[in-house]
């Protein structure tokens, strides 16, 4: 048995003491395999270090009855100028056993060949992946510490590893981190929430999930832009991986693709759809979200997707064939639009997305709702951003925008046709980032940015020259937003630093 | 399959452990450093031969004043192999628990076993080499044999006792502090002079003497001359002053790698 009783710790830093683990306890009996869940940073490798005893807890007791291994697949024990094979008969000689029959295991699963005597340094990092957790499965302890074993080796290793652990050790106690929710839900008995500090236990895992969930609803994670970026494909680039850097949006997008997997498709849509609510220009998912309102029959939303996905990023040759797929079954009659995709260059040429479009309209005609067959064909119609934003300016709405001084009264209103595609101030902050590459998004003043966008966007373009080089739309835009500003009883202050 | 880890019980089990893990850290360090490759282990006093035997002939060939009638290949080997015993052996565990940290997974393995691996490895070359010599120059006439071999080799342990809980200390303090390794490197340099490796004491004016004598390192450089040469080495020592100054100096070390065990995070 483990049992932690009130474990705390506390590690000194430059700028004060940081409280990682406050008052920790459980136990762990054999057989109970526990999947802890949290954030990065929440403290989770600090516990596992505690409870193998490589490190002491600032007060509390971590009190072990039974052997505790080392942080499984940890490759960090080798000495790299060692060979593989040096590595195997120091931790046999460590643990007192027998060297040759642990090198003839770890020669068998390692399938490492000739390069068992060569030193570690010249392995890649599948080969040392595989040693780590082969000289990791010649001890049998009675407790194994897995930090996020998911991460590494190919297909064919995890299959095996998962054998070695989970069929020939099922009997064993064991304690689990991982990125990987789904690691944790199929191999877990018992579930913990490490969050602020603190332990939550859990016997079942949605309840568990539904917890870890909502403690990163509540996190204020501000994630912000620290490049900048000098074309739209850099940009987006760095905002995907923001997104998948964000674990409110992993959050989503793993709920969403369990969803899939059970063909929940509403509830695939929802979560897809909150993810992307996060983070727009993340393309993959708008590929997942197409096929998910593909099942539906929503063949003109999956439209959307599909070509958003690819003037994000996504590879046209992937989704070529579901774009024709959905074109011709919800209008057999029409001419078959290509797929556009990103390419590198000037960002008014590129294709527009649907969060592109989404953006452009709030700002030009006000808060017009879309349906999604207006959004689709002008998806269709209009090969650059450059040209949707011309047609969007000509059209009578945004002039009536440019005459009316009650921009600011629209609410935001949704998506007619997928409930949850909500234009809110991040949207605009990336949208500026695409769109204005000059412009240092960290200086937008993002209360007031919520407060009323649009007068905001209306300053921002004219004191940044926003839309700069736009060759049809540049100074039609200029020329409406100082119109639209003119007329609107807010006056937004840039703040001062930046 | 492979048996399970016993959890250890018993002080024989304990020891059996200790003695099991100071092995396999000894050998791991071994091949660390000397790797499988030419001569392999021979370097580990191999080295050391080649720095005595170098300073011994530029010691022969200046005819260096080193104030008695001793002979001057018997007075080199005397000194510089003291000398790479006491300093090398702090060299080795500056640092060591940065390079090392990963190991500490390994719950059997503490903090001092680190250090006591590094030592033993160092002490083991240092003390081959100066056998060896010794035995290749009494071999070929240049050196008469000791006259009392226990009395050498207790010098010996006293030079190499200052030695570990100087480098335990060092090696521990500099885990949280690189100030330590910047100044040992100085330090090191600048105490050579003056550890009894370049002179003999009875050769210094009174004053000095009593100031050099403060140097534990001198008292063991003399013990081992005296052990050697007998009455014609006039050594000047006090077993009453380098064996407490080694005794606080074990305790202070053993507190350090207390406090640094406490507070290490493996990476």
């Amino acid at each position: 048995m483990i049992r932690l009783d009130k474990v705390r710790k506390v590690y000194p830093t430059r700028f004060g003491a940081k409280l990682v683990l406050d008052g920790i306890s459980f136990e762990l009996r054999k057989g109970e395999r526990l999947g802890v869940l949290g954030r990065n940073g929440a403290g989770k490798s600090t516990m596992v270090r505690l409870i193998s005893g490589a490190e002491r807890p600032t007060s509390g007791t971590v009190e072990r009855t039974m052997s505790v291994s080392w942080p499984l697949a940890f490759g960090g024990a080798f000495q790299y100028a060692l060979t593989g094979q040096d590595n195997v008969k120091f931790i046999s000689r460590i643990y007192g056993q027998n060297v040759e029959r642990n090198l003839a295991f770890v020669q068998e699963f390692a399938e490492l060949g000739p390069y068992l005597r060569e030193p570690v340094r010249t392995y890649s990092s599948g080969m040392r992946a595989r040693l780590a957790f082969a000289i990791s499965m010649i001890i049998e302890f009675d407790c194994f510490l897995i930090d996020e074993i998911a991460s590494v080796g190919d297909a064919r290793f995890h299959a095996r590893c998962n054998y070695e652990l989970f069929e020939k050790r099922g009997d064993r106690a064991m304690v689990i981190i991982s990125h990987d929710a789904t690691y944790i839900r199929d191999h877990c008995n018992r579930y913990a929430v490490l969050e602020q500090g603190a332990l939550s236990m859990f016997d079942d895992f949605d309840e568990s999930y539904a917890f870890f969930s909502q403690s990163i609803g509540l996190a204020t994670s501000t994630a912000g832009l620290s490049v900048r970026a000098t074309g739209r494909a850099e940009a987006l680039s760095a905002l995907y991986h923001l997104a998948i850097a964000d674990e409110r949006f992993r959050v989503h997008v793993q709920q969403g693709d369990w969803a899939r997997d059970r063909h929940d498709w509403a509830k695939a849509e929802a979560e897809y759809g909150k993810a992307l609510a996060l983070h727009p220009y993340e393309r993959t998912y708008w590929a997942q979200l197409g096929h998910v309102l593909r099942e539906q029959g929503r063949d003109s939303a999956a439209e959307i997707c599909y070509r958003s996905a690819c003037a994000l990023g996504q590879p046209a040759l992937d989704l070529q064939p579901f774009l024709e797929f959905v074109q011709a079954r919800a209008h057999p009659h029409e001419p078959a639009v290509p797929i556009r995709s990103l390419e590198r260059g000037a960002t008014s040429a590129q294709p527009p997305s649907y969060p592109d479009l989404c953006i452009l309209i709030r700002a030009v005609w006000g808060g017009s709702a879309i349906a999604a067959e207006e959004a689709r064909s002008l998806l269709r119609a209009h090969a650059t951003l450059d040209d949707l934003l011309e047609a969007l300016l000509d059209d009578p709405r945004a002039q009536a925008i440019a005459l009316s001084a009650s921009a600011e009264n629209d609410q935001p209103r949704e998506f007619e046709d997928s409930a949850l595609f909500i234009v809110d101030a991040i949207w605009l902050q990336r949208f500026c980032y695409i769109a204005m590459p000059a412009f240092d998004t960290s200086t937008v003043d993002s209360a007031a940015l919520q407060e009323h966008w649009q007068t905001c966007l209306y300053t921002l373009i004219e004191n940044h020259n926003g839309f700069e080089g736009w060759p049809k739309s540049h100074h039609k835009m200029a020329d409406f937003a100082r119109h639209a500003r003119a007329r609107s009883a807010i006056v937004y202050h840039e703040n001062a630093h930046g | 399959m492979a048996i399970p880890v016993e959890q250890s019980g018993s002080f024989g089990r304990s020891l059996h452990v200790q003695l099991r893990v100071l092995r396999a850290l000894f050998m791991r360090e071994a091949l660390t450093r000397y790797g499988r490759h030419n001569i392999g282990f021979l370097w580990l006093f191999v080295e050391p031969m080649t720095f005595t035997l170098g300073v011994t002939a530029l010691w022969t060939a200046t005819r260096a004043v080193h104030g008695s009638d001793l002979p001057i290949v018997a007075f080199a080997l005397t000194g510089y192999s003291s000398v790479l015993l006491w300093r090398n052996m702090p060299g080795r565990c500056i640092g060591a628990l940065w390079a090392n940290l990963s190991l500490l997974y390994h719950r059997n393995i503490r903090v001092l076993d680190i250090f006591v691996a590094r030592l033993l490895l160092e002490f083991g070359g240092a003390t081959i080499s100066f056998t060896v010599l010794s035995v290749i120059f009494i071999s070929i006439g240049w050196l008469d044999p000791p006259l009392n071999l226990l009395e050498v080799v207790g010098g010996w342990l006293i030079i190499a006792w200052f030695g570990s809980v100087m480098a335990i200390l060092l090696g521990a303090l500099s885990h949280e502090n690189e100030l330590v390794d910047k100044l040992w490197h100085p330090a090191s340099y600048l105490i050579f002079p003056l550890s009894g490796s370049a002179f003999m004491v009875d050769a210094l004016p009174k004053l000095a003497q009593d100031v050099v004598l403060w140097i534990p390192m001198v008292h063991g450089v003399e013990i081992v001359r005296e052990g050697y040469f007998g009455a014609r080495a006039r050594a000047h020592y006090d077993l009453g002053y380098v064996l407490p100054f080694c005794l606080v100096l074990s305790a202070l070390a053993l507190m350090q790698v207390r406090k640094v065990a406490a507070r290490v995070v493996p990476e």
